[in-house]
């Protein structure tokens, strides 16, 4: 059971960051092609009538949006860089303390932060605040605060029990070698 | 006492090996807790900054400059870039290695990231130079040396976040790293064909002049890339962000369309490790920038240009002063940290001394590529000890000597101020 709700939780994560990135870009693709329609005149007749005066501040909230589950995301796969020095200098009994505290620092941090967020989007929807351009509600838009950060306080718990049951940590890896070019 | 305190509750979560934006965002809160008395309106400033620290337009030129780098590199452009720099230079003593410079050289054009370009360069032509039989600490130095060329020359995301913190036009910024950039892949290449007369170090066989034309015309799609960039910011068709979101566009259709690299199905892959990538990024901006709101809530900026404008300083001691600082932060932070809770503090100043913010601006750029080669946090190490399979302690001690070369540039780019301000002063 937990493992059928962690599998959908990976799944809409990473649909949902991959999501937010290609909306962005199209969004403001868009709105440069649309100025700059505005240089042929016959094309102009057409695109005049549309507006783009949003895209610029919903091309920000999707990559906000995408920064805070993204976040998250990235504790899952080891991408969050640290100083490594004494880490890798010491025992590895003494390492394994200091992985223990580094993890539970990230919950602990992602955990208020996420406490703090909530009580940001309680006060702000009393203010019946609406976003500039789109009129959007503010509240719904700062709720990536609270849900990003418990994701990602989530997401630090479970590599947290990982490394202690396993010892084992998530590793960033990169693209591999190719074939001779020479 | 404050900033003492500060840092050292920042240096001592830090050590634990805690994610670097976590220790800063930590860092404020542990303080807050401690000393404002944790007041509600702190609170809610906090959660306030999280959001607003990243509103802004220009900040979100740095995912797009991820996405764009991240389809050139999976795309098949590195190939064709490094194919073309081989027939250009590759007959020359040492052509290999030359032409490894030159073709991050190409890259960096394109792209704005300094690990970006070891990846896409490093990844082919790391195992090609072993094989070629060059030591494989050399070919590990000169890769991920010139790899950093990545954020001096134009397009550059560390650039970008300078230009965000202190209200500078990033536009002419990446003019002035033109130069700078060019100056310094010619003072590598030059080490490098030193080295490789000193040691023999193998030669390819030389490239008909049709066989550069023909690795041009290939090679010509990518490059392309430098020209909607570059001639778009500065002939105003667009702003940088806009710029970067075009580029991602454009490195998708030759990713896809032109150099079928990439299929429809590996696209999802691309954007999902870009956003991983930049959502990375814009989380260490967001800690650092609710970091700088600590540090000016406690005045410390006042402060500290007060201190320096009493020392009586003249400029170029304030410039080794200012080295000095980003050598040691570079050892402990990665480069968008460092620039976003340095640059505001020293801007100011160095406007009262008659320094360029420009020059300025280069002159940390110059300074962060020196951390990405340089341990324990370079970034580029990081990438290279990966590509190469070598431990990161090995990768550091190959890039040892890389390191004094570009701490002897970084004097001259200190010093000799017309390097970065001659290119922006004549066009702006």
């Amino acid at each position: 059971m937990i493992r059928r709700v962690n599998d959908v939780l990976d799944h809409l994560e990473e649909w949902l960051i991959a999501g937010f990135m290609a909306a962005a870009t199209l969004v403001i693709f868009a709105a440069v092609l649309h100025r700059q329609s505005a240089a042929l005149p016959w094309l102009w007749n057409y695109t005049s009538a549309l507006n783009f005066s949003w895209a610029q501040e919903l091309c920000i909230y999707l990559f906000i949006w995408m920064a805070k589950f993204g976040a998250a995301y990235g504790v899952r796969t080891g991408i969050h860089i640290g100083v490594d020095v004494l880490v890798n200098a010491v025992r590895p009994a003494m390492r394994r303390v200091l992985v223990v505290i580094a993890l539970s620092l990230g919950a602990f941090f992602t955990g208020t932060i996420a406490v703090m967020g909530v009580r940001w989007v309680a006060f702000i929807h009393g203010t019946g605040q609406t976003s500039p351009d789109l009129e959007w509600p503010m509240w719904i838009i700062y709720l990536c605060i609270p849900l990003g950060s418990s994701l990602m306080c989530y997401r630090f718990l479970q590599v947290l029990t990982r490394f202690v049951r396993s010892g084992q940590l998530p590793e960033h890896t990169l693209g591999s070698a190719e074939e001779d070019p020479a | 006492m404050n900033v003492a305190l500060i840092l050292v509750i920042l240096l001592a979560l830090l050590l634990t090996g805690t994610p670097i934006s976590i220790a800063l965002g930590m860092t404020v809160l542990t303080f807050l807790a401690l000393f404002s008395s944790f007041s509600i309106e702190t609170v809610d400033i906090v959660s306030q900054r999280l959001f607003t620290g990243l509103e802004s337009f220009a900040i979100m030129a740095v995912p797009f400059f991820v996405l764009s780098g991240t389809f050139l590199t999976e795309g098949g452009i590195a190939r064709r870039i490094i194919r073309f720099a081989l027939a250009l230079v590759g007959w020359m003593r040492g052509g290999l290695a030359i032409a490894a410079i030159l073709a991050c050289t190409f890259f960096a054009t394109i792209s704005g990231s300094s690990p970006a370009t070891v990846v896409a360069i490093g990844s082919i032509m790391l195992p090609a130079m072993i094989r070629h039989g060059y030591p494989k600490r050399f070919a590990v130095g000169v890769i991920t040396t010139s790899g950093s060329l990545g954020i001096l020359i134009p397009p550059s995301i560390v650039m970008i976040i300078y230009a965000v913190s202190t209200s500078e036009s990033a536009g002419k910024l990446f003019i002035a790293g033109i130069v700078p950039g060019i100056l310094l892949a010619g003072v590598l290449m030059l080490v490098t064909y030193v080295t490789a007369r000193r040691k023999n170090f193998p030669t390819l066989p030389r490239a008909s002049g049709r066989e550069i034309w023909v690795s041009f015309k290939e090679a010509f799609w990518g490059l392309m890339l430098v020209v909607i960039v570059m001639g778009g910011i500065y002939g105003g068709v667009f702003t940088p962000t806009e710029a970067a979101a075009v580029s991602a566009v454009y490195a998708f259709i030759a990713a896809v369309f032109i150099y079928r690299g990439l299929t429809w199905r590996q696209v999802p892959k691309v954007l999902l490790s870009a956003a991983n990538t930049s959502a990375m990024l814009l989380y260490i901006i967001t800690n650092a920038i609710l970091f700088s709101f600590l540090l000016t809530s406690e005045q410390i900026p006042q402060a500290l240009s007060q201190w320096v404008i009493g020392q009586q300083l003249s400029p170029w001691m304030f410039l080794i002063a200012v080295n000095v600082a980003l050598l040691v932060a570079g050892q402990f932070m990665e480069p968008s940290s460092i620039i976003l809770i340095l640059a505001p503090l020293l801007v100011p100043i160095a406007k009262n001394l008659g320094i360029d913010p420009i020059h300025l601006g280069v002159i940390m750029t110059v300074n962060m590529e020196i951390g990405m080669i340089h341990p324990p946090v370079g970034l580029n190490l990081f990438v290279a000890s990966h590509i190469a399979k070598m431990g990161l302690t090995e990768v550091s001690i190959a890039c040892l000597p890389w390191v004094f070369v570009l701490l002897a540039y970084l004097i001259l780019i200190t010093y000799v101020p017309a390097v970065s301000l001659w290119l922006p002063n004549l066009l702006y």
